[in-house]
């Protein structure tokens, strides 16, 4: 096992690094510059912003010394939040942005389990053909605009929640971005939590639990669910990798004060630094989330361990 | 009803399409004209059967244009991605062996990327040509076509036709052109399906964030945008643009998953 997580994390590094590579040089190929901005600065200011920045060095120097201060922990300064660091920005929007992901993730485990498990029961019957095809509206429903429709029904029209805002995480403020978030992710779960029920039901181990007189709930709890939920277990890496993304839009739409945002303001502000540092934090974010998934799928299918 | 459930979601985008493409000609109001006597005019004013938006600018001209823009976007770049894909997983699969896994690889390491930051920062760097918006979210959502191409053509590699032209001399494009991709042309069109849906919400997403599609163009992610600012006064502003993304968004997914669990079965 240890063995398995070492070789995936050496094997994450060059990926973790062509993530690098790709925004650094995509970057630095926009038109445009930090310090653009309503006056053009006069060239001898110019020039000391980009020497004391250390543009003016050639690209490849650039990123060698990107890379060698990102290997001490460093993400350099902000180029256009002046005061800050990179790391205080990421310090002071990570915690919000992992909040109402990894609250979306439970969300949508949970519910979406829940509502496979309760169309498996009676299969193919009113209520497993109703909730599946409700799943598969909410897995084509793009953030952007539930987001907004939901604080438009349940904050502007009934009133019961606050419209946007953050509120030093306040749960009355957290649970129409983490609703919106959580929905598409939580259609998926609910198919593949169905799906895979249903193909353990056909199997031999079943059926010798069912001569043993096992039925209903119990039969499911206890011998179907386990070998079931492996491919939503699969399926959790990618969605959590999905959640993040997704946060940008929800951030956007809630006024929240996560990490998301940064990403849209520093590309279009040219924020080399911030934009860099955002964007690996996540890659290696999005690794992680999958090496998880992976040793969770190995400690629950034996068969794989190997 | 198993021809309804195809016929259904199909009739409903192709009556948005048609609509999108006939209706916008027909109204009294062009997307881009201002009315200056109805500026924020509710549903049913004369001229304006849904409206204004905050400018004074027709609601329903804009939605139908808005629509058209993001389709052509959506097809054009799901042509881009059926290409890359494709070809991709074409060679991948007709050459086999270390070419194969080495492609593959790629693949496997590609789907590892935080792709909607790629996107944004390809949006970034190629500015606002809506030409570019399109290739670069094609170059980002052929994985999925490539590992199934890739799959039908080691399915069919030594099928005994394929081995037959072969032997016959034919070389290998002809094969693959001829022989190899048009018997696959069925799943490859399902999947085909898939990718509009999926790039229908790329898109939206990206004018949503100011990234995509740029004013006076207008597109549904620019339209549920600027409904969602204005939602207090105004939610139908939000509501139509929406409603007609999700109902795309639905019944095109709906469609391609049909269509891919009757051929791909």
């Amino acid at each position: 096992m240890i063995g398995l997580v070492l070789r995936r994390l050496l094997a994450s590094i060059p990926t973790l690094l062509a993530v690098i590579l790709l925004s650094f040089v995509l970057m630095r190929f926009a038109p445009g510059s930090p310090f653009d901005g309503e006056r053009p600065l006069d060239p001898e200011t110019r020039a000391a912003l980009d020497a004391a920045y250390g543009l003016d060095q050639p690209i490849p120097v650039q990123l060698g010394r990107y890379l060698l201060h990102l290997a001490h922990g460093d993400f350099g300064p902000s180029l256009v939040y002046r005061d800050f660091t990179v790391t205080d920005l990421i310090h002071s929007g990570l915690p919000v942005s992992l909040t109402i992901g990894g609250l979306a993730l439970i969300s949508a485990l949970g519910g979406g389990i829940m509502f496979g498990l309760m169309a498996v029961l009676r299969p193919d019957g009113p209520l497993d053909r109703g909730l599946m095809l409700s799943m598969t509206l909410l897995t084509a429903l793009p953030t952007f605009v539930t987001g907004p429709v939901l604080a438009l029904v349940f904050a502007l029209w009934l009133g019961w929640l606050p419209v946007a805002g953050w509120a030093a995480g306040a749960p009355r403020y957290l649970v129409l971005p983490v609703l919106a978030l959580a929905l598409p992710s939580m259609g998926a779960v609910a198919k593949l939590t169905r799906a895979g029920l249903a193909q353990v039901m056909e199997q031999d181990h079943i059926r010798a639990a069912r001569a043993r007189g096992k039925t209903g709930w119990r039969l499911i709890s206890h011998h179907a669910l386990r070998p079931a939920l492996l491919p939503v277990v699969s399926y959790a890496g990618p969605a959590a990798a999905g959640l993040l993304t997704g946060a940008v839009v929800i951030e956007t739409v809630f006024a929240l004060p996560g990490l998301g945002r940064y990403v849209v303001q520093g590309a279009l502000n040219r924020d080399y630094p911030l934009v860099l540092g955002v964007v690996t934090l996540y890659a290696a974010l999005i690794i992680l989330f999958n090496l998880l998934a992976d040793i969770l799928y190995g400690w629950l299918d034996p068969r794989v361990r190997g | 009803m198993n021809r309804l459930r195809l016929a259904l979601p199909a009739g409903l985008v192709g009556l948005v399409l048609l609509a999108a493409w006939l209706l916008p000609s027909l109204l009294p109001w062009d997307y881009r004209v201002i009315d200056w006597d109805h500026v924020s005019a509710p549903a049913a004013t004369p001229g304006h059967v849904l409206g204004t938006d905050s400018v004074g600018r027709d609601l329903l001209s804009r939605t139908l244009v808005g629509t058209r823009i993001t389709m052509m976007v959506a097809i054009a770049a799901a042509f881009v991605s059926l290409i890359i894909g494709v070809l991709w997983g074409a060679i991948a699969g007709w050459c086999g062996g270390k070419v194969d896994a080495l492609m593959m690889r790629i693949v496997d390491a590609l789907y590892a990327l935080p792709f909607m930051f790629v996107v944004i920062l390809l949006m970034v760097v190629f500015g606002r040509s809506i030409l570019l918006v399109f290739i670069g979210i094609g170059a980002v959502e052929w994985l999925t076509m490539a590992r199934v191409v890739r799959g039908q053509m080691l399915a069919l590699r030594h099928r005994p036709f394929i081995l037959a032209a072969e032997a016959a001399g034919a070389k290998a494009g002809f094969i693959v052109f001829r022989h190899a991709l048009p018997n696959m042309a069925a799943v490859i069109l399902a999947y085909l399906l898939l990718t509009v849906p999926q790039v229908v919400m790329v898109e939206s997403f990206l004018s949503f964030l100011g990234l995509g599609v740029q004013e006076p163009m207008t597109s549904l992610g620019i339209l549920v945008k600027e409904g969602a600012d204005d939602m207090d006064v105004y939610p139908i502003a939000l509501l139509v643009p929406g409603g007609v993304l999700v109902t795309l968004v639905v019944c095109l997914t709906v469609l391609g998953e049909r269509l891919r669990d009757r051929w791909a079965a």
